[in-house]
C-alpha cells in the first residue's frame, strides 16, 4: 500500500526490485501474489502499477486515516463524514477487509502525507493504523525516503545521540524537540548566527525567511556542485560526491547499511576528509565549555 | 585508459540504493550504469572526475581549500549558536564527523527528516 507517493517516477525501482514483483518462499508467484493500493490525491504514473486507487480529497488524508481507524474498530461513521474525503463507505469497507485479511501488510508512505496539510499528525496516524492493524495481521510502515543517505543520518545521529533528528548541544548535552531546534524553525526565527550545511541545499528548498536568514549569517557549504546554497554563502567547499568518487556507507530507506563503490577519481578531497580538518582546527581553539568533558566526541 | 567494470555498485540518488549496478568507467568518467532506472543512470553519468567549479569559494571568489577551511573553522568557533543541517547525501562516514562537531560546538544538528 502506498500513500502519498509516486513511486514510478520517484522511486523507479521500488516496485520492480522491492515491493511488488520479486519472488519469494511465500509469495513464489510475485506481483500476483500481492494486492497493491494506492491513496493519493491524483491519478499519477503509479495508479497504473496498483489494484486499488483511492483518490482522497486533498489535506483529508488525517480524516481519511482517522476513519479507516475507526471503521478498524467497529465504530459508527457517518455518510457525511465519510464523503468529506472524496470516497465512500462500500471502498473503504473493501480496503479494510482486505487489509484484514492479507498476511503481511506494508504502508509505504511518501510526501504527499507527510509535507502536506497536518504533517506530523498525518504520519502519526499512519503509523497508529499500521499499528492497530496488528490487532489482525502483521502489518508495518515506512517512509519512503527521498535524496539517497536521508536514511543514514537518521540512524547516525540516533546512534551517536540518542535522536534521530532537531538536536541541540547547547547545555553540552544532546536534547531533542522539534519544531525548537528544526532547522526551517531555527532559521525562520533567526536563531542562529551560523549555519554549515552540507550534502543540502535548503537554497532551493526551503521558505523565503529562512533563505534569507542564511544569506545574513555566515553560511559554510560543503557540495560536489555549486548550489543555490553555496552562491548565498559566506564559504563553499567543493567535495567528492558521495558514491560516485566518495567510498563510504549509505543506508538504504529499510535502514540496511550498503557499501558505496566509488567508479571515479575526483580532483576533490571527500565530505570527510574536509570535517575531520575543520575539526582539526577546532580542537586548537578554546572550547566554550571550559573543562567540559565531551559528550560524544571522544568516542568517535 | 583503462575500462574498469565495477559489480555490485550503489545507487544513492533515491531512498531505494539499489546496491546491484554495474558501472563501466574509465576513472574519468562513468559510461554505463546497468540496471539503474534513468534517475539512477543520470545520476551516475552526469558526474566526471574533470574540475567544473574551484576548490573553494570565499564570499563567491576562488579560493585556495586550505584558507577556506580555517576560516570555516573560524566563523563556526566565533559563532554563539552554530548549525549542522543536511547530512543527505553524504556518506554515514560523514555523518558521523558532523555529529562530533555539533557536539564540540554546543551547536544545533538536524537533517532533512525534520522539513
Ligand atoms: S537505481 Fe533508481 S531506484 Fe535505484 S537507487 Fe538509483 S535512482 Fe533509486
Amino acid at each position: 500500500m502506498y500513500w502519498g507517493g509516486n513511486p514510478a517516477e520517484c522511486h523507479p525501482r521500488h516496485f520492480t526490485k522491492y515491493a511488488l514483483m520479486p519472488k519469494s518462499k511465500f509469495l513464489p508467484n510475485g506481483r500476483k501474489d500481492r494486492t497493491v493500493v494506492l491513496v493519493d490525491i491524483r491519478e499519477t504514473k503509479s495508479v497504473k502499477a496498483a489494484d486499488l486507487f483511492l483518490q482522497v480529497r486533498p489535506g483529508k488524508d488525517f480524516e481519511l486515516l482517522t476513519i479507516l481507524r475507526a471503521l478498524l474498530k467497529g465504530h459508527d461513521v457517518g455518510d457525511r463524514e465519510i464523503a468529506q474525503t472524496g470516497l465512500d463507505r462500500a471502498v473503504l469497507e473493501d480496503l479494510l477487509s482486505r487489509m484484514k485479511a492479507s498476511k503481511f501488510g506494508a504502508i509505504f508512505f511518501g510526501m504527499g502525507l507527510s509535507m502536506t496539510r497536518g504533517k506530523h499528525m498525518n504520519s502519526a496516524a499512519l503509523l497508529t493504523l499500521a499499528a492497530e492493524l496488528n490487532s489482525f495481521t502483521k502489518f508495518v510502515a515506512m517512509p519512503m525516503r527521498g535524496h539517497g543517505n536521508v536514511t543514514g543520518a537518521d540512524v547516525i545521529m540516533r546512534w551517536q545521540t540518542g535522536y534521530p533528528f532537531g538536536i541541540s548541544f547547547n547545555r553540552g548535552y544532546p536534547r531533542y524537540n522539534p519544531g525548537e531546534f528544526s532547522t526551517v524553525d531555527v532559521l525562520v526565527r533567526g536563531d542562529t548566527d551560523c549555519a554549515f550545511i552540507i550534502g543540502a541545499d535548503p537554497g532551493a528548498t526551503m521558505p523565503r525567511p529562512a533563505i534569507e536568514h542564511l544569506a545574513r549569517i555566515p553560511t559554510i557549504v560543503l557540495d560536489p556542485h555549486v548550489t543555490h546554497t553555496s552562491r548565498i554563502a559566506k564559504v563553499h567547499i567543493t567535495t567528492a560526491p558521495a558514491g560516485i568518487a566518495a567510498p563510504g556507507t549509505a543506508y538504504r530507506m529499510d535502514e540496511i547499511p550498503l557499501p558505496l563503490s566509488p567508479a571515479i577519481d575526483s580532483p576533490y578531497p571527500t565530505d570527510e576528509q574536509v570535517i575531520k580538518q575543520i575539526r582539526a582546527h577546532l580542537e586548537q581553539k578554546p572550547n566554550w565549555l571550559p573543562d567540559s568533558q565531551q559528550t560524544l566526541a571522544s568516542q568517535v | 585508459m583503462e575500462l574498469k567494470i565495477i559489480d555490485h555498485a550503489t545507487c544513492t540518488f533515491c531512498g531505494c540504493v539499489c546496491d546491484d549496478i554495474q558501472l563501466h568507467s574509465d576513472g574519468q568518467r562513468i559510461h554505463k550504469a546497468e540496471k539503474a532506472c534513468v534517475l539512477g543512470k543520470a545520476w551516475f553519468l552526469n558526474h566526471s572526475a574533470e574540475k567544473h567549479y574551484p576548490d573553494a569559494l570565499i564570499d563567491g571568489e576562488p579560493a585556495k581549500l586550505a584558507d577556506a577551511i580555517s576560516l570555516a573553522a573560524e566563523l563556526l568557533h566565533a559563532a554563539d549558536m552554530p548549525l549542522v543541517y543536511g547530512m543527505s547525501n553524504t556518506t554515514c562516514e560523514a555523518q558521523k564527523q558532523c555529529v562530533a562537531m555539533a557536539d564540540h560546538l554546543g551547536g544545533l544538528l538536524d537533517s532533512h527528516t525534520s522539513l
